[in-house]
């Protein structure tokens, strides 16, 4: 039905003043590109409802945003490492509460497994080994003291602060203790922590080496 | 243009593909392609459960959530292939996402499970400061802290909300007075009896001789019954301060706190009764709310009491999809109506007959026993409401003419282009330019009645219509856009301003941690003059701004629920 277009001469198929053109009138330009990112506006928006109720709300959005970011749900991104290592930065880390979900409810395949659960752990020694060794040098004869009362492969306090949260540290150590396979990577673990000049399990004679680890937990870190 | 809001399917495309032999699951994989056609998500929700994923739990749950939602249901090895992240963090995302109900999980056949993502839940997260208000306009601080927790966390048990409640309670209280754990269970016990929180789906109770190995994910169950069964529990104690713990080392800093607690060794009584907030009995009490309001709005006072009375007797009645309300006796709202209001059961009568005959039909007669037997009509009374919204959004973008014309076509559902410049009485050239700006915004469509079998243009009648729906579906994804919009610039401005944030920041805690120690006055004043006035200028600038942009996502929030609880009711009564 295309077909005949007036041999030549434009003529429209239907009727050019119900669209409110009038015949042999300038139509008005072609739109060649797309309209502007920010148009001018003929009215200005409404002003935004206020009152006590609006306040209010406001005020605990803001609120809620501040303590989604601390919540154990928060999935910190692991940062670059900076050029130079902050010393506030340290004193700066929030603290963390754990987070353990119920595992009933959830399928089987989530639970960490026991090789994850020691990357894991590697990783973290790795990035606290290499944080510690710039403060060796300060705080070497507090280090030997903490060890030594400790007596175990436990870390030193400060790197504890370091970490998300000792109690999941301390879950994995009893995880270590009950993998029969884990002999093998545990070696590899103490291979990766060697950053640092201290062995983990530093103990004099006379400790017992690392028998009751889990029973000092209750003591107090300090 | 809007895209086609298509129904959700996930069909298994198999591919095996050159040299892919096997049955893995990841040869089950569709083809990207496909997926986009089939998923139901635009692209304006989309980017916007990915801001709003991002804000509250960072970019790696951001990055699994949005996968999820973009590609339908997978199962786990799958998602950590397609994102290139290591299976440990998907796995904890996962568990992050489940927990706050953001992420179901199915069995499928040969054992597999996948993964599911609710795209929807997801933008409920920009509506959690309503609901916690709400909940303190009802059931006051408690109630506020309670949906506060739960909405925090995803799921507790009802236990650990009260000790946690009644813990920051006591934080709030003078020195020496402590919050009681009873009263905290009571505002519990109360929220659960009117629905307002309700109980998740549990792992059943199997018995010990089931044979074979235990299955790759638990199934949930829950029935209709059991939803709001508050478990017998005999919480006793109070809440504690964090200051003045028992624990021996007292005055440590946060981060050395203990690994244990006493309370880790005590059996909890509840366990695994997980509670979680009812959103759809808020949403119920939003739109009771807006209709109440309208009414007001367009009556007076005391008609939208009488509204609001008809809608409390139903609350338990009504399903909250219905279509209207259960009838109800002109007797009956006269006993119900609140005690304060005496007003005669003949001007109950008067105003329910004016409610009836009212245009906008939110109340509607539905037959004479009891004095008069009424309804609400929830789903008429959605209507207006998003009409009315549509209605003011042409006003305030295009003007009052534009309105008119608006309104008329709204009224008179379908006009020529001619009937419209005489009945709005506005001149022909400028209704056609009104006409043609709001059809480009899709605010007006255009119906073709053709007078011939040919389609002939100049032999068709060509009228001026407004669809409400699918009016309603473009705002409502213009709304989506706005709050991104809305949230993107609040980051970019954080973010241009962050150094200088992070420096007042420190400086407030020099000075907290100074007047702390009891410095003097001069000193004080040092420190304060280290943010420059032109630097305080521009923080004061800054949280304007913020709040500007905070105080307009939750209003068009407000908008987003209207249409969407319009558009809802319209698809299930299709």
């Amino acid at each position: 039905m295309a077909g005949n277009k007036g041999r030549g001469r434009a003529a429209y198929t239907f009727n050019i003043e119900a669209v409110g053109f009038s015949r042999g009138e300038k139509l008005p330009d072609v739109v060649l590109k797309p309209p502007p990112l920010f148009p001018d506006t003929d009215y200005k928006p409404v002003p935004l409802r206020t009152g006590e109720g609006e306040d209010y709300m406001l005020a605990l959005k803001q609120e809620l945003r501040e303590t989604m970011k601390r919540m154990p749900y928060f999935m910190e991104t692991p940062e670059e490492k900076q050029d130079i290592e902050r010393y506030s930065k340290r004193y700066m880390k929030v603290y963390k509460e754990e987070w353990v979900p119920d595992w009933r409810r959830l399928p089987r395949e989530m639970m960490p497994t026991k090789k994850c659960k020691k990357g894991h752990k590697s990783k973290k020694a790795k990035v606290t080994g290499q944080g510690t060794s710039l403060t060796n040098p300060a705080d070497v004869l507090k280090k030997i003291e903490e060890l030594e009362k400790r007596g175990d492969g436990e870390k030193s306090d400060e790197e504890n602060e370091e970490k998300e949260g000792s109690k999941e540290k301390s879950k994995e150590g009893d995880d270590d203790e009950e993998d029969d396979a884990a002999e093998q990577e545990e070696y590899d673990e103490e291979e990766q922590e060697e950053e640092n000049d201290y062995i983990n399990s530093y103990f004099e004679d006379g400790d017992d080496f690392g028998a009751d680890s889990d029973d000092n937990m209750d003591e107090a870190t300090y | 243009m809007e895209q086609p809001r298509a129904k959700t399917g996930w069909t298994e495309v198999t591919e095996p593909g050159p040299g892919r032999p096997g049955f893995g699951a990841s040869d089950r994989r569709p083809r990207a392609a496909a997926l986009r056609l089939l998923s139901t998500m635009t692209q304006a929700e989309i980017k916007l459960c990915s801001l709003l994923l991002q804000e509250h739990f960072g970019e790696i749950v951001e990055k699994i959530g949005v996968h999820l939602i973009r590609t339908g249901s997978q199962p786990l090895r799958v998602i950590a292939h397609d994102t290139g992240t290591s299976l440990d963090q998907v796995k904890k995302a996962l568990c992050v996402l489940i927990q706050h109900n953001l992420v179901i999980y199915q069995v499928h056949k040969r054992g597999v499970v996948e993964y599911e993502a609710q795209c929807s839940r997801v933008l409920r997260m920009l509506r959690y400061p309503r609901y916690i208000y709400t909940a303190k306009t009802l059931y006051s601080d408690t109630g506020e802290l309670i949906v506060e927790e739960l909405l925090l966390n995803g799921k507790m048990t009802m236990s650990a909300v009260v000790k946690k409640v009644a813990d920051r309670l006591t934080e709030t209280m003078e020195d020496g007075k402590t919050m009681d754990y009873a009263e905290v269970s009571n505002t519990f016990v109360r929220l659960a009896d009117t629905h307002f929180v309700q109980r998740c789906p549990f792992v059943p109770a199997t018995e010990n001789s089931d044979p074979g190995p235990p299955p790759p994910a638990p199934t949930l169950v829950i029935n209709e019954k059991d939803m709001y069964l508050v478990p017998k529990l005999s919480l006793i104690g109070k809440g504690k301060r964090r200051r003045s713990s028992d624990e021996d080392a007292t005055g440590e800093p946060k981060a050395k706190r203990p690994k244990h607690t006493a309370d880790n060794k005590e059996p909890i009584p509840d366990d695994g009764i997980y509670w979680q907030a009812n959103l759809d009995r808020f949403h119920q009490h939003f739109r009771d709310q807006g209709i109440v309001s309208a009414v007001a709005n367009r009556m007076d006072q005391t008609s939208s009491e009488i509204v609001r009375t008809m809608l409390r007797m139903s609350e338990i009645t009504t399903p909250s999809n219905a279509p209207f309300t259960q009838p109800l006796s002109s007797n009956e709202i006269f006993r119900s109506l609140p005690v304060g209001y005496n007003i005669s059961k003949q001007v109950l009568d008067q105003y329910l007959t004016l409610l009836a005959d009212d245009p906008l039909e939110f109340v509607g007669k539905s037959g004479d026993s009891g004095g008069g037997m009424y309804v609400i009509n929830l789903h008429k009374a959605l209507g207006s409401l998003a009409t009315a919204t549509l209605e003011s959004v042409v006003q305030e973008r295009f003007g009052s003419r534009c309105a008119r014309i608006f309104r008329l076509v709204l009224q008179k559902k379908h006009l020529e282009q001619k009937q419209v410049e005489d009945f709005a009485m506005i001149p022909a050239k400028e209704a056609k330019d009104m006409l043609y700006k709001m059809l480009s915004e899709n605010f007006i469509s255009l119906q073709e009645i053709p007078k011939t079998p040919d389609h002939a243009p100049s032999r068709t009648f060509y009228l001026y219509t407004v669809n409400i729906l699918s009016a309603a579906r473009m705002l409502l994804h213009r709304c989506y856009k706005s709050i991104a919009n809305l949230i993107e610039r609040r980051q970019f401005e954080t973010k241009e301003n962050k150094r200088l944030l992070e420096k007042s920041q420190r400086v407030e805690a020099i000075i907290a941690s100074m007047q702390a120690t009891g410095a003097e006055e001069a000193q004080l004043q040092e420190i304060e003059e280290m943010i420059t006035a032109p630097e305080r200028q521009q923080l004061e600038t800054l949280k304007r701004n913020v709040n500007k942009l905070d105080a307009s996502e939750i209003q068009v929030d407000e908008t987003i629920f209207l249409l969407e609880s319009y558009i809802e009711s319209t698809m299930k009564r299709q």
